[in-house]
């Protein structure tokens, strides 16, 4: 059966341009380099550009999720613990799809123009992808509606988790109480995921609760004293809409054209940097680079 | 019909709204007049575009828009503004540079990245030389 509920994020698009006016406001009395008109264009014209893709997508994601609904494990229904439950399970299930945007190239090409700004702002979270649906990013959602959960209940609680995650990109909010911080991804919890610091590269991959983060090892708590950078490992150096949208797809397709025939699939499901060669950084090689210097830095030498 | 004709709406709508920021942005005069301060900021710049970037030659543009290093393999670095920040590659072999006096255009292989003029003073013939070695 066929369920339409509304799109809650039709009706939080006029709070973000309202919350993105006043962090402008908020730059403009005590940071103005927090924001770069260039770069929220291109942020901008990310968000826009992304709201068509899932428009012309959403079709072909919605029948994937009928179709996996019937041949549900269970009959779940609509009774309220039902929304608490497919929340927090849809939440599992981002963290799932987060970490894995971070660590197989494939994913990465798409999940990468979230990261590519060097600025870390409201409009920063408009940054969303056009290639989501070529990416697969939904199937890590598909299991919901294996268990159980229909999928307009699950489409609804991803857009109340994507809506959440709007306001903590920013730098105008410091840290809330602890019991806060605990369970609930915030502003400094994430500024720590978009840090191309190397103590903090892939970490904190939470969409709501940073609760996941904490259980699988991934967790990282802002330091105060160093002062965080934002962007990519290799900056874009560019305001281009379109080679921000598709740099990285183009370079997949280099890589993989010119690699030797038995490394070529490893371009695709290897971490973000890697090279048949060993000649690129990964984040696993720059923490491990740091890791070495912080030693010898706290060990004299004998 | 009415369901795409209410979604070329919001298009419509996100588009002006995006329009409107984009102009704010302009008008409140945000960004800012970023420059390399001395040579502990373009070493600190250097780590961020490549973690463990050690230079051991630094020459800083003279109002600070830029910095050419080098470090004890020598590899050599351009950093250069990018809008609020500063971004920066290791120079390889298709690295392009011309001399005029004491200005300095560097290009890189990245064409994206674009190519950054350098008034680099009396250093700018030696650096011009080191990167003909690179481009060699």
């Amino acid at each position: 059966m066929i369920v339409k509920l509304p799109n809650p994020v039709d009706y939080a698009v006029p709070i973000f341009v309202l919350m993105i006016l006043i962090e402008m406001i908020w730059a403009r009395r005590n940071a103005p380099e927090k924001y770069e008109p260039r770069d929220t264009l291109t942020s901008l014209g990310f968000g826009l550009g992304s709201t068509v893709a899932g428009a012309l997508t959403a079709g072909l994601v919605a029948s994937m999720f009928y179709w996996g609904y019937q041949y549900r494990l269970i009959e779940i229904g609509w009774a309220w613990w039902a929304w608490i439950a497919c929340f927090i399970i849809d939440d599992l299930a981002y963290y799932v799809f987060h970490r894995s945007a971070h660590r197989v190239r494939w994913f990465w090409a798409s999940h990468v123009n979230h990261h590519s700004s060097q600025h870390y702002n409201l409009s920063t979270a408009l940054r969303q992808s056009w290639t989501s649906f070529i990416a697969l990013g939904f199937i890590f959602r598909l299991p919901l509606v294996f268990i159980g959960f229909h999928p307009a209940m699950v489409f609804f609680c991803g857009a109340i988790n994507l809506i959440y995650q709007f306001w903590i990109h920013t730098e105008a909010i410091k840290r809330f109480p602890a019991w806060f911080e605990y369970v609930m991804n915030t502003p400094s919890h994430h500024r720590v995921h978009h840090a191309t610091n190397p103590r903090y590269l892939d970490s904190n991959y939470a969409g709501t609760f940073i609760i996941w983060d904490r259980m699988f090892g991934t967790f990282a708590a802002e330091n105060d004293e160093e002062q965080i950078r934002y962007g990519i490992v290799r900056q874009l150096g560019t305001f281009n809409l379109l080679y921000s949208v598709f740099h990285e797809w183009i370079a997949i397709a280099k890589d993989v054209w010119s690699a030797p025939w038995r490394y070529k699939l490893g371009y695709l499901w290897r971490p973000p940097g890697w090279s048949h060669d060993g000649s690129r950084d990964t984040s696993d090689s720059i923490k491990a680079r740091w890791n070495e210097r912080q030693q010898k830095a706290v060990t004299p030498a004998e | 019909m009415e369901g795409v004709l209410g979604e070329i709406a919001k298009l419509g709508a996100s588009l002006a709204a995006i329009l409107f920021l984009a102009w704010m942005a302009r008008r409140l005069d945000l960004g800012g007049d970023i420059r390399i301060r001395d040579e502990a900021h373009a070493r600190a710049l250097a780590d961020e575009v490549m973690c463990g970037f050690d230079p051991i030659d630094i020459a800083i543009d003279k109002a600070g828009i830029g910095a050419l290093l080098r470090d004890a393999q020598g590899r050599q670095m351009v950093i250069r503004r990018h809008g609020a920040h500063f971004t920066g590659r290791i120079l390889d072999g298709s690295t392009q540079s011309r001399l005029d006096q004491n200005f300095l255009t560097v290009g890189t292989s990245d064409s994206r990245f674009g190519k950054v003029t350098l008034n680099l003073g009396d250093k700018a013939q030696i650096w011009a030389a080191g990167l003909r070695r690179i481009s060699a």
